[in-house]
């Protein structure tokens, strides 16, 4: 074989390996955001829905508040969700109404009237944030890595082996811009979340669990909402009687709030 | 001494994971708890309360106080009848001890009752009766509200957001129309009656319509971050206003928002003394930020003009009484009594972990620099709310805020949810 035989030899299997490593972390890329596309399927319902929500608040392990909340969301063709939800209990609260398409936030008063927008940071109730109540499919805003395999205590307090997501905000102005995620490397399932501010500071941690069959999946129940930095405030946030149904796009409008009344 | 460093570091490299073990097994403590049960609403059911306020009030240059004491039962409820139809009735009962000046004892405010049709498609809405209709994302000084005239019967609190509660809706017929990014609604409001009625229990059309009034609103989403409502306002014997608001993202915190509208009317000096005549074209503007920190503390800061108010020129050449006429004037009107002011507004949810809320409100007339400072502290149960509140004005004697007959108002208030 002469030189120039060899050297080209070199130089295509060069090119080779240039292209597989540049081509194996999108790869790896591609596959963790299927990992977190699996998961969100399984944690969110893919079709519109409504179903009723109740927040358990607790400080230093004693209940100090709980509000219950009917959730209308409504599937959008890319995947995204809007959502609407109705204050049902306690009684002071009643009839208020959050509403949600992406980062277009409101809150509507009905005794004052008033339809105020809300910036992401707000928070309404407790540790649950707007967005954690309104429905989000974190697929759709952020950019996963997988940053390992580890084994991890679920929400039950069972051992699993899970995938730990690196999740980036891939769109402006989202609740959280850095997430950590582990997700059942076996089933899917979404088992633990870790949220952080800008700053890299641990706002809360979310722990997915009593997993029943609801809309055609075995889907998370509960969310157990620790805050970051005082971890005795704890928020349980609990979905049941969901329901399939269609939702009028117009429910989804700031200009309708004053109109909404639930059937 | 690198004994010494490698010792700090490990000493603080432990702390730091005892720290993190302290966290996580407060984690794991926190998935014993257990969720509440759900709670229903009884079907049908409106909201009630009663709220009971005892205090003291100050007059302003005197020394002394004297008591002041109200009663508030209030109730509204919206019911399905078929087909689309709905019913909505909307009433609040004061009782004040001492009888305020112009007004009875006891209060009726027949604030809302209307009957609303939607189609399945909810894209088409008529409604026709007595309806709150409130425009304006502002919350000091609200230019688009353009039914805010002559809609307060009672003064019950000084919380911009709180005041809006009580208020009268306007008799209307009114329509919407909504479409994948907007809508469009048209209001028509006949002249009832001549004039507001001083009679505790009258339902007092006349408040809101003693003129013939229509009002159309564009409402359109430019962006997710960006909405606006385009306002156009007819009343029998004025020009058409034009107004415009919008509100905008500004960040994951912070949000603003703009009101402005531009008519031809009287000035406010001219409307206190009753008089239609001269009108003069000119601006109203209210604009501020929001700002949200991680911790539930929101801080809301608002410029307000009016160039229909008395300039300060203007201001200097009325005598006291007629300052006092014209102060007392303008309040049903609910406009913004200076050409130009300030206002800062705080709220803290969850103060020190605890059920409690307090909030603190500041307006500053820019023209006299006298001032209202308003402080609540409210704390919140599940069916009932206790609240403090100090309400305090400051200011030269012949300034907006220094001429309130009562300087210094100090009021404990409950709140039951039935």
């Amino acid at each position: 074989m002469s030189d120039k035989f060899a050297l080209r030899r070199v130089i295509v299997v060069g090119i080779l390996f240039a292209g597989l490593s540049w081509l194996a972390p999108a790869a790896e890329s591609l596959s963790a955001q299927k990992i977190l596309t699996s998961s969100e399927a399984i944690r969110i319902p893919a079709r519109s829905f409504s179903a009723t929500l109740t927040l358990t608040e607790f400080r230093d392990g004693k209940q100090v508040d709980a509000n219950t909340l009917t959730s209308y969301a409504m599937a959008q063709t890319d995947g995204r969700f809007s959502s609407l939800v109705r204050f049902v209990q306690p009684a002071r609260d009643a009839g208020k109404l959050i509403l949600k398409n992406g980062n277009d936030m409101w809150f509507y008063d009905p005794a004052s009237k008033a339809s105020v927008r809300l910036s992401p940071q707000q928070r309404l109730m407790g540790q649950a944030s707007n967005g954690d109540v309104a429905t989000v499919n974190l697929s759709k805003d952020y950019r996963a890595s997988l940053a390992g395999e580890e084994e991890v205590v679920d929400g039950e307090r069972r051992k699993r082996r899970a995938y730990k997501l690196s999740l980036e905000a891939a769109v402006a102005d989202v609740t959280y811009p850095r997430i950590d995620m582990w997700v059942d490397a076996d089933t899917s399932q979404p088992l633990k979340a870790r949220f952080y501010a800008e700053s890299a500071r641990l706002l809360k941690t979310a722990y997915y669990r009593r997993f029943q069959p609801q809309l055609g999946a075995n889907r998370p129940t509960e969310t157990v909402i620790i805050d970051g930095l005082y971890p005795q405030s704890v928020t349980l946030m609990r979905f049941s009687d969901y329901v399939a149904r269609d939702i009028p796009p117009s429910w989804m409008q700031r200009d309708f709030l004053p109109r909404f009344q639930p059937d | 001494m690198n004994t010494l460093l490698f010792c700090r570091v490990m000493g603080c490299l432990t702390l730091s994971m005892l720290a993190a073990l302290t966290v996580y097994a407060d984690e794991l403590d926190a998935l014993d708890l257990q969720s509440a049960a759900p709670a229903e609403a009884p079907p049908g059911a409106g909201k009630l309360y009663l709220e009971a306020a005892l205090g003291q009030a100050s007059p302003s240059g005197q020394t002394g106080t004297r008591q002041v004491g109200r009663l508030s039962l209030d109730y509204a409820i919206t019911t399905s009848l078929n087909n689309g139809l709905r019913a909505t009735f909307s009433n609040r009962l004061d009782y004040f001890d001492p009888e305020p000046s112009g007004t009875d004892t006891i209060v009726n405010s027949l604030r809302e009752l209307y009957l609303s049709w939607q189609n399945p498609a909810a894209t088409r809405v008529l409604e026709a009766g007595r309806i709150n209709l409130r425009y304006g994302p502002a919350y000091g000084y609200n230019p688009t509200d353009f039914f805010r005239d002559g809609s307060v019967r009672a003064l019950t609190t000084f919380d911009p957001l709180a005041l809006r509660e009580n208020r009268l809706g306007t008799f209307m017929l009114r329509g919407q129309t909504l479409w994948d990014g907007g809508s469009l609604s048209l209001a028509l409001a006949p002249k009832l009656a001549d004039q507001s009625s001083n009679s505790g229990w009258s339902v007092d059309a006349g408040a809101t319509n003693n003129r013939h009034r229509a009002l159309a609103v564009l409402g359109t989403q430019w962006s997710p971050s960006v909405n606006s409502q385009t306002l156009l306002y007819w009343q029998d014997g004025n020009s058409t206003a034009l107004g415009v608001n919008v509100t905008a993202l500004v960040s994951d915190a912070t949000t603003a928002h703009l009101e402005i509208t531009h008519s031809s009317e009287p000035t406010l000096l001219t409307r206190t003394q009753g008089a239609t005549t001269p009108t003069v074209a000119r601006n109203r503007l209210a604009g501020g930020l929001t700002y949200t920190t991680a911790r539930k503390l929101s801080l809301t800061a608002e410029y307000h003009y009016n160039g229909f108010a008395p300039d300060s020129a203007e201001w200097t050449a009325l005598n006291l009484t007629d300052r006092g006429n014209f102060l007392v004037g303008r309040l049903p009107l609910q406009e913004l009594a200076s050409r130009q002011a300030y206002m800062l507004y705080l709220s803290q949810k969850d103060l020190l972990r605890q059920p409690l809320e307090l909030t603190a409100m500041l307006r500053l007339n820019a023209q006299d620099h006298s001032r209202m400072s308003w402080l609540e502290l409210r704390y919140r149960g599940s069916r009932f709310d206790l609240a403090a509140q100090l309400l305090h004005y400051s200011g030269d004697s012949g300034s907006e805020y220094g001429l309130v007959p009562d300087s210094r108002v100090v009021q404990i208030l409950g709140h039951w949810f039935y």
